[in-house]
């Protein structure tokens, strides 16, 4: 009787169905990133040596049991790599979030406000965005001193912006769209149509543009430290320690290569998993 | 010459794989118009899509079973193979003739494109009705009518002399004075060529117009198959029989509610061993959940795949007798009074620095709907229907002209994608709740509330913690019109709200809204292009032709004497299920 194919849909399969949108380097890409957070957060734990002292001999290139070779005091590139994972990506991540607070917040509240407030905080937004953003941001760490923390404020300034418009386009398309109509009809406040129907609308479009900024983030503050911009000098730094080395890259080439290889393939995983999360939310 | 076999076609969303098709069989002979009717997701589009080779590569369609036409198997033929069936002996007309041309190239030049001489193009042009085919050769595709451009589309396909072609909802995007036209066009075109054509539909009425043979499609499966005469006087299936019963002309009883079959409990189950039609079968038997029934060779020539099908014939008899609709209460107040309403949009600036030219939509609507009565507007698409509704329902501003609700209680709309107008994240009771939170009722108050709400439009109030997405279509409409309700309006709007439901769906919410509006007195403005649906729900019809009321008055006396001459085309227009008449 049943000549058809064997055709159940297995109820479990629609848990990871957003996995299975992705493709396999995306898939890569998202576990590179996940390994990266775990080795930021742990990274000092599992580092073979203490990243700060001298260790053995100066200038040993790379093998065992300094895998990364040892730098012109002595001390093991290997630890102090891993350290710099954490002085990097977690610094990248935070910036992201607040950047992301604060321009959601900004662009819900303009898109739904509309009007001269709406046109008011554009002109803001676009004042932001047409300013040289790294040049301004290298003077306003000038002008508070080096740190990790000022880096980061400086950057931030110039990041939600990004974000503020984003949502506030985000929201002005979702806004039109009948089902935010038919609330209205039904007598919604404004602050529950801006919480509950608006900005979820939004989620998906800023998570997307946010996964694909963690690698432009990297960079940047990788950027800014290698100009001498972030922690000051024993702190191992991806960023600075390419800087302070790259006079000996014909030398002892795994000085600046193998820390700039590690924001290389940091940059390259924040990439792809932002590709996954696209084709993840894709018809979600 | 076209023949499929077992057709099974599994397209992914979201990653899922679902079964669209089931094991379909088709034969269609030279000449031959065969209806595929059903309603969305049945699967119906898909058939035409696999017979192209089309399904969207997105979707990972997996596909297994047989389709040939003449010498070529289409089921897993290489992309060059299938480009030459698609030239050479299957063709399609589209759903929205606009995105099938290339807006950049005139229509000569198009269909130049596809081997025709210049003179042929005036010729092709000609014979599909167009008037003054030189200057549509040279125009481009916006210069021209939905109508003109499907005849364009026609006149392309048909050039290429196709063994098939496949019309999917051809006449859907067009005016209703227009389908007709297109629709005899095709038929005939096809019967001088010998082109068999595959007609895809929701509509049985339109495919018992024009179609040799009927395929009833359901959840992906076949139900019945056979002469579309024989189908439409006798239908086997009770998913046919409930398409049949459930169709409204104008001849329809107006005194009482529509007859509906299928009762829907939750969304159809496609895949496993039993009858897909068991979630909304009136007759269903417990054998029905346990076995599948096969498309069973009757002794009349036609399959239907039911267990049941003797009982079709008493199913059917049943339904006639529908209830009446409720006493409706009212009074002589007025839910809504539109006096004098004029609105215009701007257009195109004239020259660089000119004026922005304004379009008028509306000039001097007067409009007045009491409490308990029901007003449909008709009109063709573009005659400013929407806009007076939109600003009936406040969301538009006149420009000049007064807008007055009864009590100054702004009313509720139930609008045409009753999916779009639910916000996906958010679970239907929470949509419905509120409604009643500016009335600060208690947390528990409201459950109750929302749980009237959903009985009241047939919904099981525990689906109240469901998302959209987790319901059909026609639930959809229903938890809408349970938000308007769930505090009771005194006004209703309802923008088309039926236009894109298979008949069946649409026979229940008309007697959905019919029958709340008459109980809480509400007012009820009801937009529609469809004149049967319209002499159905309202007590008076209102005609407007651009932007102007050109008629109003009693349903039965605007369709038996029609003034204006748009409402006799209208009425003209309107499909009537030709087997029926001749049969009583």
């Amino acid at each position: 009787m049943s000549v058809s194919m064997p055709s159940i849909a297995a109820p479990a399969s629609a848990k990871f169905s957003w996995l299975r949108r992705m493709g396999w380097l995306e898939r890569i890409g998202l576990a590179g990133v996940i390994a990266i957070t775990l080795l930021a957060i742990f990274g000092p734990q599992l580092a073979p040596f203490d990243p700060m002292l001298r260790v053995a001999d100066a200038y040993l290139p790379p093998g065992l049991p300094h895998l990364f070779g040892t730098d012109e005091i002595g001390r093991d590139l290997f630890s102090r790599v891993l350290l710099g994972i954490r002085y990097t990506w977690l610094p990248g991540l935070a910036v992201i979030g607040i950047a992301l607070v604060i321009g959601s917040a900004v662009g819900v509240f303009a898109g739904m406000m509309g009007g001269w407030v709406d046109a008011l905080f554009q002109r803001i937004v676009e004042l932001f965005l047409v300013l040289p953003s790294t040049l301004i941001a290298i003077s306003v760490v000038a002008a508070l001193g080096p740190g990790l923390l000022n880096t980061m404020i400086a950057i931030t300034i110039f990041w939600w912006p990004w974000y503020a418009r984003m949502t506030r386009d985000e929201v002005r398309r979702i806004r039109s769209r009948p089902h935010v109509e038919a609330a209205r009809i039904s007598g919604v406040s404004k602050t529950r149509l801006m919480l509950r129907y608006l900005l979820p609308g939004t989620v998906p479009a800023l998570l997307v543009a946010a996964t694909l900024d963690v690698a432009n983030i990297i960079l940047t503050l990788s950027l800014m430290s290698f100009l001498g911009l972030g922690l000051p000098a024993p702190a191992p730094e991806l960023g600075a320690m390419t800087a302070r080395s790259i006079d000996s890259l014909t030398v002892y080439w795994w000085l600046p290569i193998l820390p700039a290889v590690v924001i290389f393939v940091m940059s390259v995983c924040a990439n792809l998993a932002g590709d996954g999360v696209r084709s993840a939310l894709r018809g979600a | 010459m076209l023949s499929i076999r077992g057709l099974h076609v599994r397209l992914s969303r979201d990653g899922r794989a679902n079964t669209v098709l089931d094991g379909v069989d088709l034969d269609l002979a030279p000449g031959e118009v065969v209806a595929l009717v059903g309603e969305s997701g049945s699967g119906k589009s898909t058939i035409g899509l696999a017979l192209q080779g089309l399904l969207p590569a997105e979707s990972q369609p997996e596909i297994s079973g047989s389709i040939r036409l003449s010498k070529h198997e289409i089921v897993g033929a290489k992309a060059g193979e299938l480009r030459q069936v698609r030239r050479d002996l299957i063709r399609s007309v589209p759903q929205d003739p606009m995105g099938a041309l290339n807006p950049t190239m005139s229509i000569g030049r198009q269909m130049a494109e596809t081997g025709l001489s210049p003179a042929e193009v005036l010729d092709w042009l000609g014979r599909v009705g167009l008037p003054d085919p030189r200057r549509i050769a040279a125009d481009m595709p916006h210069r021209l009518s939905g109508g003109q451009r499907q005849r364009v589309l026609i006149a392309m396909s048909m050039a290429a002399k196709p063994r098939v072609l496949v019309a999917d909802e051809p006449t859907t995007a067009l005016d209703v004075t227009v389908q007709a036209q297109i629709l005899t066009l095709l038929t005939d075109l096809a019967r001088e060529q010998g082109t068999a054509i595959l007609f895809i539909t929701h509509d049985l009425a339109v495919a018992a117009e024009l179609s040799n043979r009927v395929m009833v499609l359901f959840g992906g499966r076949v139900a019945e198959l056979g002469e579309t005469r024989a189908v439409v006087k006798a239908p086997a299936h009770p998913y046919a029989a409930g398409l049949l019963s459930a169709r409204f002309d104008l001849s329809s009883d107006r005194g009482r509610q529509l007859s509906t079959l299928s009762t829907e409990r939750g969304r159809t189950r496609i895949e496993g061993p039993h009858c897909n039609y068991v979630a909304r079968c009136p007759i269903s038997t417990p054998e029905c959940s346990q076995r599948r029934p096969d498309l069973a060779l009757r002794e009349d020539g036609r399959r239907a795949a039911c267990f049941n099908s003797d009982k079709v014939p008493d199913l059917l008899s049943s339904a006639r007798a529908a209830p009446a609709w409720p006493e409706a209460i009212g009074g002589n107040a007025n839910a809504l009074e539109l006096f004098r309403i004029h609105k215009s949009f701007a257009g195109r600036r004239k020259g660089l620095f000119g004026a922005k030219a304004r379009t008028r939509v509306l000039s001097g609507v007067d409009l007045r709907i009491g409490l308990g009565e029901c007003v449909a507007l008709v009109g063709e698409s573009g005659s400013g229907k929407s806009t007076l509704l939109r600003i009936a329902a406040g969301l538009v501003e006149q420009d000049e002209g007064d807008v007055s609700w009864f009590g100054g209680i702004p009313p509720q709309v139930v609008f045409q994608d009753a999916v779009a107008a639910l916000t996906p994240w958010l679970t239907v009771g929470e949509q419905i709740g509120d409604r009643l939170r500016p009335l600060n009722v208690s947390k528990a108050e409201q459950q109750r509330r929302v749980a009237e709400a959903l009985e009241l439009v047939g919904i099981d109030p525990a689906l109240s913690g469901a998302l959209p997405a987790e319901l059909s279509g026609g639930q959809c409409q229903r938890v809408t019109v349970a938000r308007a309700v769930v505090v009771p309006p005194k006004l209703l709007l309802c923008d088309e709200p039926i236009s894109a439901m298979d008949v069946s769906l649409a026979a229940q919410t008309l007697n959905l809204l019919g029958t709340l509006r008459r109980q809480m007195g509400m007012g009820m403005l009801f937009v529609t292009h469809d004149l049967a649906a319209a002499r159905l729900i309202a007590d008076r019809i209102a005609v407007l032709e651009k932007g102007q009321l050109v008629e109003i008055g009693e349903p039965d006396q605007i369709i038996s004497d029609p003034q204006a001459p748009y409402t006799r085309t209208l009425v003209s227009a309107v499909p009537r299920l030709v087997t029926e008449e001749a049969s009583a």
